[in-house]
């Protein structure tokens, strides 16, 4: 029976009763630990400094031949693609026959404040990608890449077109950053002294990059709290919640130089859309990318807004290229109950198709 | 029966749903401003500042007290990360050793391996 067709007595019933659940529950909820995240069979297989590489226990008897890469966003950690069993894009991949491998961050260590655009793509990357060939054998690769983890791939890609990358798949990955305007106000070339920041405090700490995405929706913390609250009664509802609240609070820090790197050329410059991008002295253009490639991008998306990410496919010369648009916003859109439905189908049968 | 019109939860998720997103565009115009954009960054400026003086006060006094400082704990940290990472590299080389050619244990593990054979289902199968 649904909530609008209950009578009334029954309807003031149900809510005493989840009143007296959300009592017992929200002291069971202080004192029990967070639920475990990222619990998918894995291995480490390359681990230096702020990078780690995982490799995921294969899950079905057959693979396709072309291993998967994700490239993790360097703010966040990757277990937002692996929540829990049946909420994980990395478990359904190896369902549906993928090997799957992860290239993931801790927060960079004080000495590794140094760490540059060039330490990510031209060596964290390729490094990876050279691991996993020796690994399984294959040379060719496929990327995909979820939000910075998508600008990071794509450089690469842009540098390295003659392979061995086979595909390049990124959700959500600005391309344009004169688009994100928020972020553009925040980092206000005029106000905003990048260089007396990364000077004085090294590393970027994680409650900057939090706060960041925080403002950007201010009222949405206090709203989500107010939920769970009135969902508290829901063992379910109170898991997800505390998942994905885990995740996003789980902001890492970002190395100076690459954070110092990234204001200027991307936010300030906005080098990649302009086409004057440069890691390391080699030029990283979008119309160097001839692989195929697919940009899975959210609807509602409050971080990377569409104008920011549509140029990515019109700008690449890739001949086999697809966008879509998907309901969901920016975390819901790659993790979560949706997703499974909506981008996770969408990656098998692209990928599939493309992996043997 | 009472349907969403006068269903006290719903009006109250309607109502819940509205500030919320009446809130948000109302904050997100304001800090298009260029005004809020110097007031944050002077503010942030100020506090980085601060944050930077408390803590080598902080670490001169620590000093003095004979106590190890956060520099020298995150220095030991480091340390500490590097020995895990050289673990880290000894077990991807004796994981590499063994499917090269370790104990028949190893090989057994290694060739459980699933072969990359796999095709696309064709459309309309389940996969």
């Amino acid at each position: 029976m649904t909530s609008a067709a209950q009578s009334i007595p029954d309807r003031i019933q149900s809510e005493v009763q989840r009143a007296i659940q959300r009592s017992i529950k929200g002291v069971e909820y202080l004192g029990s630990p967070a639920p475990a995240v990222g619990s998918t069979p894995k291995d480490t297989v390359l681990a230096r400094g702020t990078m780690k590489l995982h490799h995921y226990r294969p899950q079905a008897d057959e693979v396709y031949r072309v291993p998967v890469l994700i490239v993790m966003a360097t703010t966040n950690r990757g277990y937002v693609l692996d929540l829990a069993p049946g909420q994980s894009l990395v478990e359904f991949l190896l369902r549906r026959g993928f090997d799957v491998y992860m290239l993931d961050w801790t927060a960079p260590s004080p000495e590794e404040k140094s760490l540059r655009m060039e330490d990510y793509v031209l060596d964290f990357i390729p490094g990876c990608i050279r691991h996993i060939q020796r690994d399984c054998g294959e040379s060719d690769i496929s990327l995909i890449g979820y939000c910075f983890g998508g600008v990071l791939s794509t450089l690469y890609a842009s540098i390295f077109p003659e392979g061995p990358l086979k595909n390049l798949v990124c959700f959500t990955t600005p391309v344009d950053f004169r688009e994100m305007k928020l972020f553009q106000n925040f980092s206000d070339r005029r106000y905003f002294d990048v260089d007396r920041l990364v000077d004085s405090v090294g590393n970027v700490p994680p409650e900057l990059i939090f706060a960041s995405f925080e403002m950007l929706r201010p009222a949405s913390r206090l709203v989500g709290q107010t939920q769970l609250w009135e969902n508290i009664w829901n063992d379910e509802y109170v898991k997800s919640y505390r998942m994905f609240d885990r995740w996003a609070t789980d902001t890492l820090p970002l190395a100076g130089e690459y954070f110092r790197q990234t204001t200027k050329d991307l936010m300030w410059d906005n080098r990649l859309f302009n086409d004057t991008m440069s890691v390391g002295g080699h030029p990283a253009r979008l119309g160097a990318i001839k692989v195929p490639i697919l940009h899975a991008v959210a609807e509602h998306d409050h971080i990377v807004p569409y104008g920011a990410a549509r140029p990515l496919i019109p700008a690449v010369s890739s001949t086999d290229k697809e966008e879509v648009i998907l309901k969901g916003g920016h975390i819901s859109v790659a993790a979560g109950a949706n997703a499974s439905k909506r981008l996770w189908p969408k990656l098998d049968q692209w990928l599939s198709e493309r992996s043997t | 029966m009472p349907d969403k019109a006068n269903d006290p939860a719903a009006l109250w998720r309607g109502f819940l749903g509205d500030l919320e997103s009446g809130f948000n565009s109302f904050a997100n115009k304001a800090m298009e401003s260029e005004g809020f954009s110097r007031a944050m960054n002077q503010a942030g400026g100020a506090s980085m500042a601060a944050q930077k003086a408390l803590g080598e006060a902080m670490e001169k006094y620590l000093t003095s007290m004979n106590l190890p400082s956060r520099t020298q704990f995150i220095a030991m940290g480091e340390r500490l990360q590097g020995i895990e990472n050289q673990l880290a590299e000894i077990k991807a080389i004796l994981h590499q050793m063994g499917r090269d050619g370790g104990t028949a244990e190893d090989r057994a593990a290694g060739a459980r391996r699933p072969p990359r054979t796999r095709r696309p289902p064709s459309h309309g199968e389940p996969g």
